[in-house]
């Protein structure tokens, strides 16, 4: 065995620990630059490991698929938050609901209902229970993470998240989706980071604020 | 052979305390572009304070004076549990973690007790931080210590070790990652390290250690430095010796105790310079803000003992 498949192997192996970490601390994330940064060495860990299956399994295809998570969610989308949330003038605060303590409680709770839940799946189908406990419970923090944050940045952010672990539950259970779906998805995805960014602004703009929970009225 | 390794380690522990806080101070100063102490100034301020006079204040009764005494005893107590060099330490077989927290908590029970007893409103103030701290320390510490136990099936600090040092790191599971995270983080609270405490510093508002040790001087005051001291020094190389104790020698010959000796010294090295590095990075948290911090901790602390259950 060559030590580039023995280093493939093991970053597969581990690569759920890191996505569980990065979880916590997006959690515990008092800065939403934070929460950015965090989101995208999320996906670096991702792109290692799809990485990592494209070694193991000879797929060139996946190799492109890495090349496009590495371009478009470490790189593009991080920096377009970065700049939206630069130009917004905003304070740099995530404002929650809960407080930093509360929420990785919450999100450690999320964590073990997914690894509950996963099990059976997991030795039903004969798949890696951590691996896609991991992916179930990114989907569940990308869903806390929009539910308890006020500001429709986070939001947003929230659901990269969530969309995050969609993608690694593809990946895990059916090693991914065709080439060509998994493109349109990062099309699509690049987009709506755009299309967002716009609406935060219309909602800067209209109201003064990006606070979510105060969004009450229409106004015209 | 063992037992003089053994106790050899336990001085060593021992006496190298003052020079990582030293190694700390001066690592701490270059960052902050002052060229800092000797880092031999530990042991300089140790000697200076055991030959001076021990004054007590007239409110105190004599707990006072056994105080620091107890402390610095149990802190030994607690060092001689830790290994260093090879797996086996003097109490490694035969007491276990749980014993190890307790001893710490024991020496910090009288120190609250010898701040009270001061008499000074500064030392009960002190005194009431620190136990508010410990005991949301406590927690934590004793949950990340029992997952390793737990994944490694034995609670002595010796079989946890040589559970560990015979895998490699990718072997470890999600369970010890989660530990490890956890205990670093209580280590800084319980060492009284920047986020919770400042070592440093004298503003009153802030203080906790130095707050109970205001009303003590001389021998005193040497005892309670030279634990805490130690209580950082034992506490990182706990660490090292659960997650990441590769190079430590596995068998008693003269090459494998001179790699663990460097493997050591490196490691402890490199802890310091992130502690360090960590201190002059990030400010002190308001006393309100301490217990979100633990909370943090508990949480990986609970997700580390139940993610065992999940082991493969």
């Amino acid at each position: 065995m060559g030590l580039v498949e023995f280093a493939a192997a093991k970053t597969l192996a581990s690569s759920a620990v890191f996505l569980f970490i990065t979880v916590l601390l997006i959690a515990a994330a008092k800065r939403t630059a934070t929460c950015i940064a965090l989101f995208a060495v999320q996906c670096a860990v991702i792109t290692a490991q799809i990485v990592a299956m494209a070694f193991l399994h000879r797929s060139a295809e996946a190799f492109a698929v890495a090349a496009m998570v590495l371009l478009v969610k470490v790189i593009a989308i991080p920096y377009a938050l970065l700049r939206i949330l630069r130009r917004l003038k905003v304070s740099p605060a995530v404002t929650a609901s809960t407080t930093p303590g509360q929420s990785v409680f919450i999100v450690a709770a999320l964590m073990l209902l997914a690894f509950a839940v996963v099990q059976p799946y997991a030795r039903a189908f004969a798949l890696d229970s951590e691996m896609l406990a991991a992916a179930t419970a990114i989907v569940l923090t990308g869903g806390f993470l929009m539910v308890s944050r006020k500001r429709a940045l986070m939001q947003v952010i929230g659901l990269l998240v969530l969309e995050n672990g969609i993608f690694l539950a593809a990946l895990t259970t059916t090693f991914g989706m065709p080439f060509v779906i998994e493109m349109g998805i990062f099309f699509d995805l690049l987009v709506c980071v755009l299309l967002m960014g716009v609406f935060v602004f219309r909602i800067r703009e209209t109201f003064e604020h990006v606070d979510v929970s105060r969004l009450r009225r229409l106004r015209g | 052979m063992t037992r003089a390794l053994d106790v050899l380690q336990f001085l060593v522990l021992v006496g190298t305390a003052p020079l990582l806080s030293g190694i700390i101070g001066q690592v701490k100063a270059r960052i902050q572009n002052r060229r800092g102490a000797s880092v031999l100034r530990p042991y300089a301020e140790l000697w200076k304070l055991f030959r001076k006079e021990d004054l007590i204040p007239p409110t105190a009764s004599p707990l006072f004076r056994l105080c620091p005494v107890i402390l610095w005893a149990a802190t030994l107590a607690a060092a001689a549990f830790v290994p260093v060099l090879d797996t086996s330490s003097l109490l490694g077989n035969r007491g276990d973690i749980i014993l190890l927290v307790y001893l710490l908590a024991l020496g910090r029970f009288f120190l609250v007790q010898g701040a009270m007893d001061g008499g000074s409103s500064f030392g009960g103030m002190g005194a009431s931080r620190e136990a508010m701290v410990s005991t949301l320390t406590e927690a934590p510490l004793l949950l990340g210590l029992i997952a390793v136990a737990i994944v490694s099936h034995g609670t002595s600090v010796a079989s946890i070790v040589q559970w560990t040092a015979d895998r490699r790191l990718f072997e470890l599971s999600s369970a010890h990652a989660f530990a490890c995270v956890a205990l670093v983080m209580v280590t800084i609270a319980e060492t009284g390290r920047v986020p919770i405490d400042n070592p440093s510093t004298h503003l009153e508002l802030t203080m906790i250690h130095e707050a109970m040790v205001l009303e003590y001087s001389g021998p005193s005051l040497a005892l309670i430095e030279w634990a805490s001291a130690i209580k950082l020094n034992l506490m990182l190389a706990l660490l090292v010796a659960l997650f990441a104790p590769w190079g430590i020698a596995t068998s008693v010959s003269l090459p494998a105790l001179v790699i663990a000796a460097c493997a050591f010294l490196l490691k402890m090295t490199l802890l310091a310079v992130a502690l360090a590095a960590l201190e002059s990075s990030v400010a002190k948290l308001r006393m309100y803000l301490v217990p979100e911090y633990l909370g943090m901790a508990c949480a990986l602390s609970v997700l580390a003992v139940v993610f065992t259950a999940f082991k493969r």
